[in-house]
């Protein structure tokens, strides 16, 4: 699995998000919160899942904190990290 | 669905059968409510359909009539002095206890007026016609026809599901799929308390209790804390069993392993009108050791890699999926098939954590809104249902049982387990 940048990370991530929640484009921006996107605990799994398909990344296994969780941003950090881990 | 009205039927007498009762601080009169269920009925032809069965594809469709008229929500106002919470909370599991009859055979409202102070609005509805959170919304949607908005909101209800029975060979896979899963769960005898007695029709009965704002906080941190990221699934489904476990004395009979069915939701975000009607859930087992007992962190870690696991599989797709082709064998088929598979014991219990809120509004007709809870009737054998519902910033917990499967003592053990539990 190719190592990806933040940038691009958070762009296709924000880009699953939606279409994981079914929301319109350009509705997710990287700073958006994702407790404020009702993400429940079904659709976090299912975004794990996404995460470890499209980024070769166990967030679970790398050990994921509460900050990293706050938005698509800090998860796309979450990944990179856990990428060059 | 389908099946699970026939099941509960054959079981409870009842059907599938649910009840959300709204609190509410102060007197409600009946007239606006009246007039908002008569909008909504003339509205929304939904109300008036019923469940038919498509001869060209076999799949069962809900059949709006040609001509719809009258309104077929029932709304019977009961005043009580302002000391009878006892009385209402009685007449309130009558409600629920009671199978509809046309023509209000998928709604019927309930409204206890304590004195001038408290009001209890409980609506019955057909889980054929919505889930919970559908309820809920049904529920604000009287109160947005109350403020005059029912006109922007009726465009968007999706008035009626097509029969779409399409794209067999993917149904046939998720079946496959679905049906391996199943026999392997069936592998163990799963652990659950005796159904009564076959000819009688026992009542549902519950036990509630609520947690406050600031023990639902500290269950939530708790929660993510345990499972590594912020999911309450686990965490609460983990303390459902133990409290199972501690409880009530099931293990004398044979069983190997605790099976727990969950409901999740897969409703899109922001479609809450668009996915008022019908159910929007699928289902997902979790398979539990009887032996050892284990502790909570323990258990939640395993619930977890389970949930993983089954969301990897795509066992809730696949469930909705395969239920489509389901539909086409008659449900007391079904349901015997399934009975025969698990040697009569589908559950150890039934277990739905509810999140979302479909009510999120503190207001119902002008009147401060105190709490919102629901008295589901039972699914699916023994007849045991958990239930962990929001209401503003807390839970709200019911356990419904059949009459006869747990004693009242047994039930109240339970839910006090259950609660301390969440809130230790």
């Amino acid at each position: 699995m190719p190592a990806h940048n933040t940038d691009a990370i958070q762009t296709q991530l924000c880009s699953e998000i939606q279409t994981l929640l079914s929301l319109p484009p350009n509705s997710v921006l990287p700073e958006t919160s994702l407790q404020s996107l009702g993400l429940d605990s079904l659709r976090f799994v299912s975004l794990l899942i996404i995460i470890e398909q499209k980024f070769g990344v166990s967030l679970i296994k790398v050990g994921l904190r509460q900050q990293d969780m706050q938005s698509a941003a800090t998860l796309a950090a979450a990944i990179s990290a856990g990428q060059t881990a | 669905m389908g099946g699970m009205h026939h099941s509960a039927l054959r079981f409870t007498g009842v059907g599938a059968l649910s009840q959300a009762i709204l609190d509410l601080d102060g007197n409600l009169p009946e007239t606006p409510l009246r007039s908002a269920l008569d909008q909504i009925s003339a509205r929304l032809p939904i109300l008036h359909g019923r469940v038919a069965r498509d001869w060209l594809n076999l799949a069962p469709y809900w059949k709006l009539p040609r001509r719809a008229g009258g309104n077929p929500i029932s709304l019977r106002v009961v005043d009580l002095p302002s000391d009878a919470a006892a009385e209402a909370q009685r007449l309130l599991a009558d409600h629920v206890n009671q199978p509809l009859a046309p023509p209000s055979d998928h709604l019927s409202f309930l409204l206890i007026r304590l004195g001038n102070q408290r009001s209890r609005l409980g609506m019955v509805f057909d889980h054929r016609l919505f889930d919970a959170i559908g309820a809920e919304s049904f529920l604000r949607l009287i109160d947005q026809t109350w403020q005059g908005n029912l006109d922007q909101i009726a465009p968007k209800v999706k008035l009626t599901e097509p029969a779409h029975l399409d794209h067999w060979s993917r149904r046939f896979r998720s079946g496959k799929l679905l049906n391996a899963g199943l026999l392997k769960l069936a592998e163990r005898e799963v652990c659950a308390l005796k159904m009564p007695a076959a000819g009688s029709s026992p009542r549902v009965r519950f036990c509630h209790a609520s947690l406050t704002i600031e023990q639902t906080e500290r269950f939530r941190q708790r929660a993510a804390a345990e499972c590594g990221m912020p999911i309450l699934l686990p965490s609460a489904a983990a303390r459902a069993v133990l409290s199972l476990q501690h409880a009530i004395p099931i293990m004398p009979l044979p069983g190997q392993q605790y099976l727990v069915f969950t409901s999740a939701s897969t409703r899109a975000a922001g479609q809450e009108w668009e996915s008022l009607f019908f159910n929007h859930l699928s289902f997902l087992p979790f398979s539990i050791d009887v032996d050892p007992p284990q502790s909570p962190t323990a258990l939640v870690l395993k619930l977890r890699d389970q949930l993983f696991e089954q969301m990897r599989q795509g066992i809730p797709a696949a469930l909705q999926d395969a239920s489509a082709l389901v539909r086409i064998c008659p449900h007391w088929l079904g349901s015997r098939l399934m009975g025969r598979m698990f040697k009569g014991r589908l559950c150890s219990f039934y277990f739905a954590c509810l999140r979302e809120t479909g009510f999120p509004e503190r207001t119902f007709l002008g009147l401060p809104a105190v709490d919102l809870i629901h008295t589901p009737t039972a699914f699916a054998p023994p007849g045991m249902n958990l239930c962990m519902t929001t209401f503003g910033d807390r839970f709200n917990l019911v356990l419904s049982y059949l009459d006869g499967v747990l004693e009242d003592s047994a039930a109240a053990a339970m839910m006090g387990h259950f609660k301390s539990l969440l809130v230790e």
